[in-house]
């Protein structure tokens, strides 16, 4: 009975949240050129984590697997823009970054070739992890050798692959399947489940416990740091990745060489710090790394120089952020 | 520094008092002559000159009111730090209040007295500031406590050199490759060194909150400055004159005062835009300048040929470090960190300046692309590239200039000229010609 009127009042709070940033957002949008795209893309996070949340809390529960090939059919073509808008752990990153700003601290920037080298090297933790279910399997073969139960221990098993790419939204969306319980209440985390299953309990914890710690405090002084080994991101930008796939994207920025300048904005507010939308030339921006976060294109203080393209139509065009955006139409 | 007799003068020859102020006078009278006869020249080629001009023509005379409220200033204890590229930070300056001033010199008859010092060869720009240093002509030259000096081409690597037997001298060094992250780095250390140094020299320091504000100035001044330019785009509702003069007196007035004047000014000229008041034939050809800077008062030459020819043509657009590049880049500042916000300063006055003195991966390319940008969104129909005799580093660009906007379909025209008044008549042949050309080009 209590516990129903608490989860009343925290939905009619939620909605009230909802609303307020609504609100917000209008008078953002109105006020401040250089802060709108950033905060819309806050409504439509916490909006995309109460979708997901509703998602998967439905009755009865959808499968993960058909989430993530409806997913990967998506991010076919739009890209990495889940891991820009809608990712939950990006989410709780954006949200560090917010604190952080807040207290005047200023972030770290990673040297540019391990930044690098972890954008190449997270096609390697993504493989790593896609065998790591059969290398299981061949240490500890099954009792069982049935084709449909091998299927399961692979997709099943901890770091099934799926798991991989999906789990960083499970914990976020439905929290009640955390590992760590704290009182009455399961703390949950992104790969924590698989690492406290997959690792003997003691050690398994203390790593779990390294591993938040250090994530969290990565991200909270390095923008957006887990985005650019991020395993699920690698697997989304794999498809773009391939010459073949160049037309397959539907979302993505284009450059104007004869107006930009080469200020540099672009690549000083780049969250994931990519170097193409500052070194390409001009055209289409081909890179794997970019989230489509749009930060540059709203930063970018030159009028049509940066756009981002769905489908060769222009969504959102780099503008003269001097002006206040009244006078717009 | 300056303490007169205890340093000994390297360069500058000993003038004596008599003759030195014989000669200020001298200059300093028919100089302010040629600023009341531009003026008059701007006013009658445009008869009902917007009001809000006037503000600038009072501002423009440059031994009148500016000089004596930067006195005034001064007196209360502010100090006046100048500088000669637009690389030196004006923010930096503002925001440990003091005055940034520029202090390059467009007289004529002071490059004559440079010439003592070094050979005729050398840009008149740097023989010209020589000269009036010699003279002590230019009051903000005097009035500045230090200049702050950017190593940008040879003559002004010299020119700090030359200058620092009279005065303080705190010399920027400008990495000539921009794209590349060793240089950001090293110009970067340059600025935040230049912090220090204005702090301890001027006492305050910059604080966050201070910078702040100063970019946040320097944002609304670069506003007014596109609102003007945009302006500009359409037809002609202000002569190129008008809008070069008030893009250039940014670098010695009042910030401030600027912004607000600048956006009085483009109140009305939307005005006049509404009600198709059109300060000259929407047929007059189109014109871009680009290439040397242009000094007030006396460099004013090639406008007023450009703009009181027979066939007239207007400027509609510069390329130029005493025009648009003043104001054209805003800094980008993606958190108010003082972190973020020097880097934000950095790269603002490295990476987005086209001067001739850099070069890259693919050359000066940023220039190229600003002219094509510019000459096509202005819809301008012919370039006039300036080039100063001994100004090397444009001169030598002219031939990727041309190609590039050969390219578009748009002519140039090269024209060579010195700090003298002796040519103008030849000039005046040579820019109606080309006048005459676009004119025919308008037609076909």
């Amino acid at each position: 009975m209590a516990g129903e009127l608490i989860g009343n009042i925290l939905i009619l709070i939620v909605l009230a949240g909802l609303g307020a940033a609504g609100v917000i957002s209008v008078i953002i949008w109105k006020k401040n050129r250089v802060a709108r795209v950033t905060f819309l893309r806050f409504v439509i996070q916490a909006v995309g984590l109460a979708a997901l949340f509703f998602l998967f809390s439905l009755e009865p529960s959808i499968p993960l697997l058909y989430v993530l090939i409806a997913w990967f059919a998506v991010m076919l073509f739009l890209g990495r823009f889940f891991c820009g808008w809608v990712c939950p752990f990006a989410f709780i990153m954006d949200i560090e970054s917010v604190i952080r700003k807040a207290l005047k601290i200023r972030y770290r920037l990673l040297p540019e070739r391990l930044n690098t080298a972890l954008h190449k090297g997270r096609y390697l933790i993504l493989a790593v992890f896609l065998l790591l279910p059969i290398a299981l399997w061949l240490i500890d073969p099954p009792p069982n050798t049935a084709s449909a139960v091998m299927m399961a221990r692979l997709l099943a098993g901890p770091f099934r692959p799926y798991s991989i790419i999906i789990d960083p939204l499970i914990p976020l969306v439905v929290p009640w399947t955390g590992q760590i319980v704290l009182g009455d209440i399961n703390l949950s985390y992104p790969y924590i489940s698989d690492i406290v299953t997959f690792i003997d309990t003691t050690p398994g914890q203390i790593f779990a416990v390294v591993f938040v710690v250090v994530t969290l405090i990565g991200a909270f002084l390095i923008r957006r740091v887990w985005c650019r080994f991020c395993p699920a991101g690698a697997s989304i930008a794999a498809i773009n990745k391939f010459k073949a796939f160049k037309g397959v994207p539907l979302l993505y920025i284009e450059k104007d060489e004869e107006k930009c300048t080469k200020c540099g904005v672009c690549k000083r507010v780049c969250p994931v710090q990519v170097p193409e939308v500052y070194e390409q030339k001009g055209g289409k921006i081909g890179t794997s790394q970019c989230m489509l976060c749009a930060r540059c294109v709203e930063m970018c203080p030159y009028e049509d120089a940066l756009k981002i393209k769905l489908a060769n139509k222009p969504v959102f065009k780099s503008r003269n952020w001097l002006e206040p955006s009244i006078n717009d139409e | 520094m300056s303490k007169n007799g205890t340093v000994e003068q390297r360069y500058l020859p000993e003038i004596s008092r008599k003759e030195m102020d014989e000669l200020k006078n001298t200059v300093k009278i028919a100089s302010q002559k040629i600023i009341a006869d531009n003026i008059e020249r701007m006013k009658r080629a445009d008869p009902h000159r917007p009001e809000a001009m006037k503000y600038f023509d009072d501002i423009a005379n440059l031994f009148g009111r500016r000089q004596q409220e930067i006195q005034a200033e001064k007196e209360k204890g502010k100090k006046v730090i100048g500088y000669m590229c637009l690389f030196a930070p004006t923010e930096l300056i503002l925001a440990a209040d003091a005055i940034p001033v520029r202090v390059n010199s467009g007289w004529y008859d002071t490059s004559k007295l440079g010439d003592r010092v070094v050979p005729v060869e050398v840009c008149p720009v740097i023989r010209s500031t020589i000269g009036a240093k010699m003279i002590e002509l230019s009051p903000f030259l005097e009035q500045s406590d230090a200049l702050i000096s950017v190593l940008t081409c040879d003559g002004m690597t010299k020119l700090s050199e030359i200058l620092s037997d009279q005065q303080t001298i705190w010399g920027m060094n400008v990495p000539r490759i921009k794209d590349s992250t060793q240089s950001l780095r090293f110009w970067s250390d340059e600025i935040k060194h230049m912090k220090t140094q204005i702090e301890s020299f001027t006492g305050n320091k910059i604080t966050r909150k201070n910078l702040n504000e100063a970019i946040t100035q320097s944002h609304r001044a670069t506003k007014a400055f596109r609102r003007l330019q945009n302006l500009r785009r359409t037809n002609p509702v202000i002569m190129g004159r008008d809008a070069m003069l008030v893009n250039q007196a940014y670098t010695w007035d009042d910030t401030k005062r600027w912004t607000e004047k600048t956006e009085l000014l483009c109140d009305e000229l939307e005005k006049r835009a509404q009600q198709k008041d059109w300060v000259c034939s929407p047929d007059t050809p189109r014109v871009m300048i680009t290439g040397t800077p242009m000094f007030w008062p006396d460099n004013w030459k090639l406008p007023t040929l450009v703009e009181e020819g027979n066939p007239q043509g207007i400027i509609v657009a510069d390329e130029q470090c005493s025009g648009e590049r003043i104001l054209n880049d805003p800094i980008g500042v993606d958190e108010w960190s003082m972190d973020d916000m020097l880097n934000a300063i950095s790269e603002r006055y490295l990476m987005a300046s086209t001067c001739p003195c850099f070069t890259s991966k693919n050359g000066n390319e940023d220039r190229i692309n600003w002219l094509i940008n510019k000459a096509k969104e202005w819809n301008v129909q012919g370039v006039v590239y300036y080039v100063v005799r001994g100004c090397m580093l444009y001169a030598m660009e002219y031939s990727r200039v041309k190609k590039a906007l050969d390219k578009i379909n748009v002519p140039v025209y090269y024209l060579d000229t010195e700090y003298t008044r002796e040519d103008v008549g030849q000039l005046k042949t040579r820019v109606e010609a080309f006048m005459e050309l676009l004119n025919a080009r308008v037609d076909f």
